[in-house]
């Protein structure tokens, strides 16, 4: 147990080694660091969600809906707004859209759905619902308010909703009966059952939780760029991509949030690093980058799944 | 002993985060130095992979190595204004000098136009304006006054399908997107200058299928089903006219449906040889991309003084306090189209 292998050491650095090359390749080619933030804008949004995934993947369910939502409160909130409600209230209506959207989503699950199956189906629903209420165009002219949410302090709201979430999340998940509970259904929802652990009540509460971030992610995106019906789509690929590279495993027991910020860091920092490499190099298209992280996310994941492998072993042994 | 993990992982970010950032600084008095070489000037077109933006795209990069500069001629895949705002946030950090952009909606582009100037970018518009107040952009690189085109439009129409020079019937617009605002001020002198001066002339609903083929094709064969006595089509996006030449053609509607609009001569011209359209409008792409990287390369050395300048092969180029205008629009028929290769 003392002896560390130096597989499981090279497994265990393998995030940290993408990382050093994706920040070398952002900070060998930003001129104007300042305008990072601008760029890490939909970053922070994915990883705001990321968050919630974390959570959710934890218990060994996943929610494909989390850019159909964003969508649809956006949506709500635009046509809201356009039809004369202050743009305070209808931001209320799209946080209150998301949590409602959250909670049907968790309720079918603890009615008995696979999270795969019920977030697949309330993907395609949400979206189409979205393009619906919008008739499929973008919503962009709005009357001013007198709170601008988009903005906080200099800084794009998104950054201090990562910011919440991510200390809400990491003290809920790691320092909680709540967190405790996540991992045992993760682990084993039967044997959780049996150990009293409220199985559905857990369940139900991260997916609404993953409707209201993805409501109020929507306000901030609403107030700063308007309704787009079809602007999110994929984002939950992304998402999923995030936590599933920071060593979070995909059928749930293992991983953690501060991990998936790890995660949420390679993949941005790579991203916005390829992009910048693709002025210079021709090759990296916006496919090729997408074949890059593609790669990536398969190499992190053998080794996530090896050392999970290595640690059930060990256990069993 | 998941804790302990955690919490060490939790640390290391937080380093190599203020790590990065401290990181980063250097890079920023390095960039003034590398002022004075020749600019990196990055232009974006609406969408790629269009014929009307290749085109432009090649008369940029010649223009680009005329003047030995560095260019980036790139967008979105789709005509999304968010996504060319993100795309220009990625230029804007990675430190080119000029950045001229066709936006896909004026408004929305704005405060990202606005934020590239603070950082001390020069941003110009070409071929479809951003809002000049709101963008804060510095020139509008216009292919054309809009009169001018919306004029030419109005008159090969009232050439092929008018009856003593007035326009009778059904007639319809078929624009791209709703927010271009190209298109939108072309359609807006159209349609006053049809009211006062065709009041025959019934203007359908405008249609706006996006720039894209298929779609436009499809919208534009439901529309001739369902009016069988449509009289002409203004067909105004490059990829609207071709399409619509498909769907007449399809239904074999030639005689009876006239169609003129804005495309390129490469895509239109078997539609003109076969008669399904006789005469179109547009302005040279080539020398439009070729234009705009001329100025951007001025601009990148200080502010243009209105005037009128020669650019590169472009003589007379006029320069007011606002745009710069490349010229006149050109109206292809059967006789001229053989003459241009874009």
């Amino acid at each position: 147990m003392k002896r560390i292998s130096w597989k499981r050491f090279a497994a265990r650095m393998l995030p940290w080694l993408l990382l050093v090359m994706a920040l070398w390749l952002v900070y060998s080619q930003v001129q104007r660091p300042a305008a990072l933030v601008g760029v890490g804008v939909q970053w922070a949004r994915i990883g705001a969600l990321a968050v919630v995934m974390t959570a959710i993947i934890l218990t060994g369910g996943i929610d494909l809906s989390v850019g159909s939502m964003l969508s649809l409160c956006s949506v709500v909130m635009g046509v809201a707004w356009q039809a004369g409600i202050p743009g305070e209230c209808a931001a209320v209506l799209a946080v209150g859209a998301g949590f409602l959207a959250g909670a049907v989503n968790g309720t079918l699950i603890v009615l008995g759905l696979s999270p795969l199956v019920a977030t697949l189906a309330t993907m395609a629903f949400y979206s189409g619902l979205a393009m619906m209420i919008s008739g499929a165009e973008r919503i962009t002219k709005f009357p001013a308010t007198r709170l601008d949410f988009s903005r906080i302090g200099g800084w794009p709201s998104e950054y201090w909703i990562l910011a919440l979430v991510f200390a809400v999340g990491t003290v809920v998940i790691h320092f909680t009966r709540f967190g405790r509970w996540c991992y045992a259904i993760g682990d084993n929802k039967i044997a959780a059952h049996f150990a009293a652990v409220p199985v559905h009540r857990t369940q139900w509460s991260l997916y609404a939780a993953s409707g209201l971030i993805a409501g109020l992610l929507a306000v901030v995106y609403t107030m700063h760029k308007g309704a787009i019906p079809n602007a999110h789509r994929g984002v939950e690929l992304e998402v999923i991509t995030c936590v599933v590279v920071g060593g979070t495993l995909i059928t749930g027991g293992r991983g953690s949030i501060p991990l998936t910020m790890l995660g949420l860091a390679v993949i941005s920092n790579l991203d916005i690093g390829l992009n910048f490499l693709s002025a210079r190099v021709s090759f990296f298209t916006a496919e090729a980058r997408l074949m890059v992280i593609g790669a990536l996310l398969i190499l992190v994941s053998v080794g996530n799944e090896w050392l999970a492998r290595e640690d059930t072993r060990k256990v069993e042994e | 002993m998941i804790k302990l993990r955690t919490f060490v992982s939790l640390f290391l970010c937080i380093l190599v985060m203020i790590a990065g950032c401290t990181g980063g600084k250097p890079n920023a008095d390095g960039q003034r130095q590398s002022k004075s070489a020749s600019p990196r000037i990055g232009m974006m077109p609406k969408l790629m992979g269009i014929s009307f933006f290749d085109a432009a795209g090649r008369g940029a990069k010649e223009a680009a190595q005329e003047l030995g500069v560095e260019l980036l001629y790139d967008g979105p895949t789709v005509d999304s204004a968010e996504e060319q705002a993100e795309m220009l946030n990625t230029w804007v950090a990675q430190g080119l000098d000029v950045i001229a952009v066709a936006p896909n909606d004026p408004d929305s582009i704005a405060t990202t136009l606005v934020d590239a100037k603070t950082a001390g970018v020069s941003v110009l518009t070409w071929d479809t304006d951003a809002n000049p107040e709101s963008s804060e952009r510095s020139l509008f690189v216009n292919q054309a006054p809009a009169e001018e085109i919306a004029n030419s439009l109005v008159d090969v129409m009232v050439d092929v399908a008018g009856q003593d020079g007035k326009l009778r019937g059904k007639f319809v617009i078929v624009s791209g997107i709703t927010t271009a605002a190209n298109q939108n001020t072309w359609m807006g002198i159209m349609t006053l200058r049809l009211e006062k001066e065709h009041p025959g002339c019934e203007l359908l609903e405008t249609m706006y299928p996006g720039e894209d083929q298929r779609q436009s094709q499809a919208q534009i064969a439901n529309l001739l089903a369902a009016h069988s006595d449509l009289k002409g089509i203004w067909a105004i996006t490059s990829v609207a006219l071709p399409a619509a030449a498909k769907a007449i053609r399809d239904v074999r509607r030639a005689d009876a449906v006239a169609l003129t609009g804005l495309s390129l001569p490469s895509l239109l011209r078997e539609y003109v040889k076969d008669g399904t359209v006789k005469k179109f409008v547009l302005f040279d792409v080539e020398d439009l991309g070729y234009l705009t990287v001329q100025v951007a390369k001025r601009l990148s050395e200080g502010p243009i003084v209105p005037g009128t300048y020669d650019m590169g092969r472009l003589k007379g180029i006029k320069v007011t306090q606002d745009e710069v205008i490349l010229g006149s629009p050109l109206i292809f028929d059967k006789n001229n189209i053989d003459d241009y290769q874009f």
